[in-house]
Order: structure tokens, then C-alpha cells, then sequence
């Protein structure tokens, strides 16, 4: 680096160095005083305790779960919305490494963030919702339910999520300075793509495998033998549209560390195209489905329409919008859109666990504000650790020690 | 486990005639075996049409198991509400809706005694990650509690919605009928059998129990509808169930496919080892063919070049 | 698993090798209008607009060249050339520019050593330092018309010249870039920042922007003098008022 700038800095600790942004402590403090800090920390003061109480006091106390509705919305959105809205880390982790589109590599590395951040908090989200959270290692070292779908969700989570944590060393490195580890990380990009890959088509599609077991409780415009290949490709335009929706954030909140040559419109416009594809491929699959069973007279239910509502509300039209977004060059459109579809995803997600399942039950679920408190309160925490990593790390930008070139 | 064992010990010793039965949970391979494990299979049939109502059974059950006793045990007023089992207690008998049986004549009262089914093939133990609800043999569907997680698949999986959560506990545990397979490892009948006075429920091998019903359903001037509940259904249970009137009334599930619930999920599970041996080469292929790609773009782009710096 | 009548069998089938088919005739035109190139040209983005700047953000760092402490920066090109210009900092400290004396194309210039001279509107000059060795190749014309462009966009429109580089490697080792450089940056604005909260009283740590012409505002009579030493050219040699 430069030995003629000893001067003009003056030493500072480590700590000071990454952990405080290089400023003195007291400054640093000052600098935490901005709306968005005080807004996540009101959410954090107010959700930490709720989470306290459920964990001293069960979930009956905590939350509006029954003998009847078992899952509830740390289930439906936290787990199964939070991990399908996580699936840009391996998607475009593809298309980079494996498809060879170099033109994605600077949103490489805040898709993956946002991956393992999103994998992260799931499964957070998942802890909270277990009755006995200390027997986790059970299904992982003592205790093997070969048939079981959910055994295989927790192997698949836990090796990604470890996979997902080593994808995202290669920033850890270059922020510390450890050369050749950095080496050695970046050595096992394609690799860990790869198998990133495989854990996340297992995965993605074992979450709705999962319903299968519930023929008679889930609405039958919902259930169908390939909900697996729905949430699969749900879960690309899920990543996509998210990638999208972060990388839109992102350049707006840290606009001093982005690289400014980087042309993000170019970029969310492939993006988009991508989205609007897989988008109008899911339409037709979902259809199908329908075909498949014969259920066409469903969609004169009330079922039936809230159904049309999220085939052709939340995955025909931003399909079309996407296309035609894309063809105008309407980046601002695009955004939306991609927003429209994250909120389309996590809509199917409440749908198959929470909304249409035990839709003919006499007693209906609804979440408590405690529940809710909790979503809220972890996905807070999460945009925080985001933030956190990125005004230290480089996540969007490159450093010195890549040599220019990120990997 | 160490009940297992004994169980089976106890099973093959009284059963007489077992061919070698492979361990709990592999599959037998030849007809022979799977002829053995069948018949080594316990049941309980349930005649709907003998039972009177008196919850003996529920009273029995609760005081084999140290729970509190059933409410209002002599007050018939608490048929006017279709009850279901709860964590306190595994069985519960519900009225039936006033029907006429099969031969027009009005009947009275029938009363359905309803607690875990102890399927053959349940949708809870395949559902289970950590094998802590578990089939055993000869039939009960036991709960290993130091295992679970509470992640409560098993309720959703239930077609029968049978297990129950203790939600109000910080340490929670799934509860739900054990078919007594702790006094069935002692050669002892379950409680509710041994205890019910009517004789509405009959404990024994699976197979006779079924021939045993036909007889009844198929007897001259039977009343009966002729099909028993659960000879079939999610692919056998072991409580089966037989009636004059209509099985709804009786609030038994009348969509449930003859198809085992862990059927449902093989089909995707099966597809595990060859997204593993096939996604590799696919995904390094099309690696290596976008890399091939850019190298002899590079090489284009620099024969190109005249000079360099 | 969803038993099917055998009758509605033969229906169902049809209808899902129907829709199939149409998914088929439709997905040709639709990938070709996803995929077809844009209407509309998409705006260039090669420099994102000024953003709006709070605390120590008044000066983004662009993470693709190297920044001298004389606050000059170098961008090595494809082509082996080095692009020069000066920095946000150096832009805002001297303010509105009269014009720009460039060095001549063809001379050499060394890392260290003044190489431009920067004439305010108010006819005081003040001199930058190369930040490396080279020989000009190129010098921006349009400078020449529009001085402006430099104190507006002095990484974009505003880059002073071009050069081929000497010792490109052994000059990269004294200059900063990606979060070196803007800590560097940041030090620099905090430097400036304590002699200049007195004066801009609400253009401070949180929020505003920083003004053109810092220095003039700080000291209206000796601005100059203050610019040079932020700029790293008061040497005593030099006499220039």
C-alpha cells in the first residue's frame, strides 16, 4: 500500500481500524444517531423481549398456534418465504461462476450476503418456532429420519448455510488482510457453487415437499404432487426479484462505497429479463397443476379467486411488467415490479402453510401480535447485520487486495 | 431399544409360529417374512354398534397413564360436544348423530371411541426427522420424547390430527395414545381394551381381528355397513372401526385414499441421490463450456491486437 | 396420488397437453421480446450523479484509481495509458475556475512535482502535483472552453490529461485507493472540517453539503496560501501571489 502516508494518518487500533469505520470511538456513536438506526432499534427493544418471553414461557403464551394449526407465520414467512427470498445467492452466484455472465460479478457478493443472511435468520426464525430448539443437533448426529422430508430440509439447510458462510469468507478476508486465506477461499468458488446449487434445488423444493403429506388439509387449487417444482422455480424468480429489490437499496444507502463504474441499470434490466422468464414459465407450470387435477370448477370458489389473485396478480402480471420494463429500458418500473413479485412469493409462502392449508378447519389461525413482533424484529436484525458487513467489508465495492479484479 | 426387544421376544414367543423377522424398520423382502411381520401385528376392533357409552375406557386409560381423570365421567351431558383426544387425555368417546342404519329402523345411540390409530404405515413416523414417533411391529406407534424437536410436522402429517402439543409447557412434548405398548411388552392387554365391559373392543392379532369383522359385517340379518374402517385406509390402521350407521356421523374421515401417507413424499425424496449424481456434471459442464467460450473469445480478441504496451 | 376418475383421465389429459402446447407456441415469442434489445437506449451510467452527502460522505471515493496525497488521481486505462485528474476534495477547496494551465503535450512529468496549475475566478493560481511519472500524451480539450467541467465533475468530464506512464508499479506503491484512500479522504475533510465549523456553522457532521470554494470561505484574504498546503505545493520557493 502507501508508506508515504504515515504522516498524514495517525495510528489507529484495529478496533478503531474495522470495527469503528476508522473513527474515534465518541465519533462513531455520534455517527449511529440516524433514523433508520433508531427505528430498527425501537423494533429490536421492543422484539428481544417478546422473544425472551417466548422462550421462558412456551409457545402457547407467545403465540396463536393450535392443535389444529400447528405452523404459523414463523413457519410460513420467516422459514419458507425467508429462504425462498434468500435463493439469490445461488442464483446468481450461476450465472456468474457457472454460466460465465462476468457482466453480474459486482452483485456476486451482496446476493450471497443477502443469502446467508436471509439462511441465517430462517433459521432463527425456525428456533423460535421449535418446541424443544436444544435437540437440533439430534436430527444431524443422533437420531436419523431417512424418510422423513424434513430430515432432509435439515441436513440441506445446515450444509448450505455452512456453504453460504464460506461463499461469503472471501470479503471477511480482504477486510482483515489475510492473504492467503483469501487464496485459498477464492480457490473454492466453483466448487461451492456448485454445490450450493445442489443443496438449494434439494432444498427449495423439499420446503413445499413437505405438504405433500396434507392431501386432505391443504386446498386442493394448492396441493398437487408438483408443489416441490413450484417452489424450486418460484424460489429463482424469488431471488432474482430480490436481488433486484437489495441492489436498488443498497446503491441508494451506500453510495459512497459503491463502484461507481458499475452500470447497476445495465444489470437489473438482465435481471428483470431473467425474472420476467422464469416468471411466465411458473404460470404455465402452475397451470398444470391445475389441469392435472381437474380443478378447474375450484376457481369459481372464494379459494378459487384469492387463487387467481396470486397466479395471475403476483406471477402472470410481473411477468408481463418485467418484459415490458425490460424492453423500455424503465428501471424505476422494474424495481417496483421486482418488489410486487418478493411480496407475490411471500404470499404463495403464507398461502400453502398458513392460508390454504386447513382452509376447511372450524378454527382458523390467525398470528398473534408476538408472532408478528418476532418476524419483524428478525428481519430487522438481519438488514442490520447487512448493513453492518457492508459499511465495513467489501461487499460492494473491490478491494485493493483482489487486485482490482474481484473474484 | 431395550422394550423393543423385549416386545418382540415376548411377541414371537406368543405368536408361536414367526419365520425370522428382519429388524423394526427394514422392509421384508420375501412374502414369507412379510406374512410373519402381519401376523405378529396387533389390533383393536372397535364395534361401534356394542358400545354404550360408559367411558370406562377413558377412565382407564387416564389412570394408566397418571393423568387427571375425564371430566363429567357420569354425566351424559358431555356427548353434546364432539370432543377431540387433547395432551391430558389420549382417548376420548364421542356421540354419534341419531341415524337410521342400514335397514331403515331407527337405532339407538351409537357412541365412537377415538384415539390414535396406530396406522401400519403411519404418516407421523415417516414425517418424523428424528424417528421419535416410531412404528414398532406389532403395531403401537410409540414416542421416543427425548428426541423430539418440536417441530410438530407430525401433527400436520396426521390425517387424523392425533397428536397432541403441549403448547403451554416451556418444555414441550407431543402427546398422544401409546396403545399401551409398555403393558403389551408384559403380555398385558391395552387398559381400555381389558377394562371395556360391553366388549364394543376387542384386542388382538390384526388378521383375526379383520376375519372377525367380515363375520360380523357379512352374518345373515347383519345391520352392518359392510366395510370396516381402517382395513384400508392410509394403507391400514391398526384401531379398526365397525358400524350401522354412516361413518360420517361418526366423524370419521371419509377422503382418506388407501394410498400410505409416507407414499406421498417418496416420490420426491427418491429424486435426492439423482439431483446429487446429476447436477455435477451438468452444472461443471456448462462451467467448463461458458469458460471454453471465453478463452476463445480472448484468444479472437488478442490476435486482433497489433501492439501492446 | 390425486386418484383420478378414469373418465375425467381422458379429459384432464387433454387439457394439460393443450395448455403445454399453447405454453409452447407462446414461450418462441415471448423470449424474443424479453430478450430483444431495448427500445429505448438505456442511459449511460458511467458516473453516477453527485449524490447527496452527509457526515463524512462529502467526498465518494470511486474504487478504480489511485489518489496522490497532493489530492490528484490516476486511472490506468486498457490501453497502457494513465488518465489524471484532480479529486472531489481538491475541486470544492479551490472553487470557481478561471481556466486551467496544462502542461504541453509531449512533456514529462514527474510524481511529487507540480504538473497544472489551477487559476481561480479571482486570478489567484495554485499549483497540483503529478501524482505519477510520465510523459503527456493527450490533455483534455475541452477544459480549454469550459474550465468548469473540472470543479463540476473531476472525475468524469473534468480529467485533466492523459500519459503514458514510466513507472507505473514503483508510483502505485505511494498512492492510495479503495479504503485506504477514503480514510485518507476522510481524515482530509476532518482536517478541514475543524477549522471549518466555526465559519459554516450548519454545514457540519450531519447533513449538507460541502461548498464550493471552501478555502475562499475559511480565508477570504489568504485562501490560496490555504489551498496550497492542503494541495501540497507551498513551497517556499514559490513566490506566486
Amino acid at each position: 500500500m502507501s508508506n508515504s502516508t504515515e504522516g498524514a494518518l495517525p495510528s489507529r487500533s484495529w478496533v478503531t481500524d474495522k470495527i469503528f469505520l476508522g473513527l474515534p470511538f465518541a465519533d462513531y456513536l455520534k455517527s449511529l444517531a440516524t433514523p433508520g438506526n433508531f427505528l430498527a432499534g425501537l423494533i429490536i427493544a421492543i422484539g428481544v423481549p417478546v422473544i425472551v418471553y417466548r422462550f421462558a414461557f412456551g409457545l402457547g403464551a407467545s403465540t396463536n398456534l393450535s392443535q389444529t394449526n400447528p405452523w404459523g407465520i414463523w413457519i410460513g414467512f420467516d422459514m419458507l418465504a425467508g429462504v425462498a427470498l434468500a435463493a439469490g445467492g445461488y442464483t446468481i452466484a450461476t450465472a456468474v461462476y457457472i454460466f460465465g455472465l462476468k457482466e453480474y460479478h459486482s452483485i456476486v457478493r451482496p446476493a450471497i450476503l443477502t443469502g446467508f443472511l436471509g439462511y441465517l435468520f430462517a433459521v432463527l426464525g425456525l428456533t423460535a418456532d421449535l418446541g424443544r430448539p436444544w435437540n437440533l443437533p439430534v436430527p444431524l448426529f443422533i437420531s436419523w429420519g431417512g424418510p422423513s422430508v424434513m430430515f432432509e430440509i435439515a441436513w440441506c439447510v445446515v450444509l448450505y448455510l455452512t456453504v453460504l458462510g464460506l461463499e461469503c469468507l472471501p470479503p471477511v478476508f480482504e477486510w482483515l488482510g489475510w492473504k492467503k486465506a483469501l487464496v485459498l477461499a477464492t480457490k473454492a468458488t466453483i466448487g461451492l457453487t456448485v454445490l450450493g446449487v445442489i443443496l438449494s434445488t434439494l432444498h427449495q423444493s423439499s420446503l413445499g415437499g413437505l405438504f405433500l403429506m396434507a392431501p386432505t388439509k391443504l386446498h386442493p387449487l394448492w396441493y398437487s404432487p408438483f408443489i416441490p417444482a413450484y417452489f424450486f422455480i418460484s424460489s429463482i424468480a424469488a431471488g432474482l426479484s430480490m436481488v433486484i429489490v437489495e441492489s436498488g437499496l443498497s446503491h441508494r444507502a451506500f453510495r459512497s462505497r459503491i463502484d461507481h463504474h458499475v452500470d447497476l441499470d445495465k444489470l437489473v434490466i438482465g435481471l428483470a429479463r431473467g425474472a420476467s422468464i422464469v416468471l411466465f414459465c411458473y404460470f404455465f407450470v402452475k397451470l398444470q397443476g391445475v389441469a392435472d387435477g381437474g380443478r378447474w370448477s375450484l376457481l369459481a370458489t372464494g379459494y378459487g379467486y384469492w387463487f387467481l389473485v396470486e397466479v395471475l396478480g403476483f406471477i402472470l402480471l410481473p411477468s408481463l411488467v418485467f418484459a415490458w420494463a425490460a424492453r423500455h429500458a424503465n428501471v424505476s418500473l422494474i424495481r417496483w415490479t421486482a418488489a410486487w413479485t418478493v411480496l407475490g412469493i411471500i404470499v404463495n409462502r403464507l398461502n400453502v402453510s398458513v392460508i390454504a392449508l386447513n382452509w376447511n378447519a372450524p378454527e382458523r389461525y390467525i398470528p398473534s401480535w408476538m408472532e408478528v413482533t418476532v418476524s419483524i424484529t428478525l428481519v430487522t436484525l438481519g438488514i442490520t447485520a447487512f448493513r453492518w458487513i457492508v459499511n465495513r467489508m467489501p461487499v460492494l465495492n473491490e478491494h485493493e487486495l483482489s487486485g482490482g479484479r474481484q473474484i | 431399544m431395550k422394550l423393543n426387544r423385549r416386545l418382540f421376544l415376548k411377541v414371537a414367543g406368543a405368536a408361536g409360529a414367526v419365520a425370522a423377522v428382519p429388524a423394526a424398520t427394514a422392509k421384508a423382502s420375501t412374502g414369507e417374512a412379510e406374512a410373519a411381520v402381519s401376523s405378529a401385528r396387533r389390533g383393536v376392533l372397535v364395534d361401534t354398534t356394542k358400545c354404550v357409552g360408559c367411558r370406562a375406557c377413558e377412565a382407564a386409560c387416564t389412570e394408566v397413564n397418571n393423568q387427571p381423570e375425564p371430566a363429567k365421567l357420569d354425566d351424559s351431558a358431555v356427548f353434546k360436544t364432539v370432543r377431540t383426544t387433547d395432551t391430558r387425555h389420549y382417548t376420548i368417546v364421542n356421540a354419534a348423530t341419531m341415524g337410521a342404519s342400514s335397514s331403515g329402523s331407527a337405532v339407538p345411540a351409537r357412541f365412537i371411541k377415538r384415539q390414535c390409530m396406530h396406522c401400519v404405515e403411519p404418516a407421523c413416523a415417516s414425517a418424523c426427522l428424528v424417528r421419535a414417533l416410531n412404528k414398532t411391529p406389532t403395531g403401537p406407534v410409540v414416542y421416543h420424547k427425548d428426541r423430539c424437536l418440536g417441530c410438530r410436522y407430525c401433527m400436520v402429517a396426521c390425517p387424523f390430527n392425533v397428536p397432541k402439543y403441549e403448547y403451554d409447557s416451556p418444555t414441550p412434548f407431543v402427546q398422544k395414545c401409546t396403545f399401551c405398548a409398555d403393558r403389551q411388552s408384559r403380555g398385558e392387554a391395552p387398559a381400555c381394551t381389558s377394562v371395556c365391559p360391553s366388549g364394543a373392543l376387542t384386542f388382538g392379532l390384526r388378521d383375526e381381528l379383520i376375519e372377525t369383522a367380515r363375520e360380523r359385517l357379512y352374518a345373515k340379518g347383519s345391520t352392518y355397513i359392510r366395510h370396516i374402517f381402517g382395513e384400508r385406509e392410509v394403507g391400514g390402521t391398526s384401531w379398526m372401526y365397525i358400524t350401522d350407521i354412516p361413518f360420517e356421523k361418526l366423524g370419521l374421515p371419509g377422503d382418506l385414499g388407501t394410498y400410505a401417507y409416507s407414499s406421498l413424499t417418496q416420490a420426491s425424496l427418491a429424486a435426492v441421490p439423482f439431483v446429487l449424481t446429476l447436477w455435477p456434471p451438468l452444472l461443471m459442464g456448462m462451467y467448463t463450456f461458458s469458460k471454453r467460450r471465453e478463452q476463445v473469445a480472448a484468444a479472437e480478441g488478442a490476435g486482433k491486437e497489433t501492439s501492446h504496451e | 396420488m390425486i386418484p383420478h376418475d378414469i373418465l375425467t383421465l381422458y379429459s384432464a389429459k387433454m387439457i394439460e397437453y393443450g395448455i403445454a402446447i399453447l405454453f409452447l407456441l407462446l414461450f418462441i415469442p415471448f423470449w424474443k421480446y424479453v430478450q430483444g434489445p431495448s427500445l429505448a437506449t438505456v442511459p449511460a451510467h458511467a458516473t453516477v450523479r453527485q449524490p447527496a452527502m452527509a457526515g463524512t460522505d462529502w467526498f465518494p471515493i470511486p474504487f478504480d484509481r489511485l489518489f496522490h496525497r497532493g489530492h490528484a488521481w490516476a486511472r490506468p486505462d486498457a490501453d497502457g495509458l494513465v488518465t489524471v485528474g484532480l479529486d472531489g476534495f481538491a475541486a470544492k477547496l479551490v472553487g470557481p475556475l478561471a481556466s486551467v494551465g496544462l502542461p504541453q503535450i509531449g512533456a514529462a512529468v514527474g510524481q511529487g512535482e507540480r504538473a497544472w496549475r489551477l487559476v481561480a475566478d479571482d486570478g489567484r493560481a495554485v499549483d497540483m502535483l503529478s501524482p505519477i511519472d510520465g510523459t503527456i500524451t493527450e490533455i483534455n480539450g475541452e477544459l480549454l472552453k469550459t474550465p468548469e467541467a473540472a470543479q463540476a465533475d473531476p472525475y468524469g468530464r473534468g480529467w485533466l490529461f492523459r500519459l503514458r506512464p514510466q513507472r507505473l508499479r514503483a508510483n502505485s506503491t505511494s498512492l492510495l485507493s479503495g479504503t485506504t484512500a477514503r480514510r485518507w479522504m476522510d481524515e482530509a475533510v476532518a482536517g478541514l472540517q475543524r477549522t471549518l465549523s466555526p465559519e459554516l456553522g450548519a454545514l457540519a457532521q450531519d447533513g449538507g453539503v460541502p461548498v464550493t470554494g471552501m478555502a475562499r470561505i475559511i480565508d477570504p484574504d489568504r485562501w490560496d496560501v490555504l489551498a496550497r498546503t492542503h494541495l501540497l505545493t507551498d513551497d517556499k520557493e514559490d513566490a506566486n501571489a
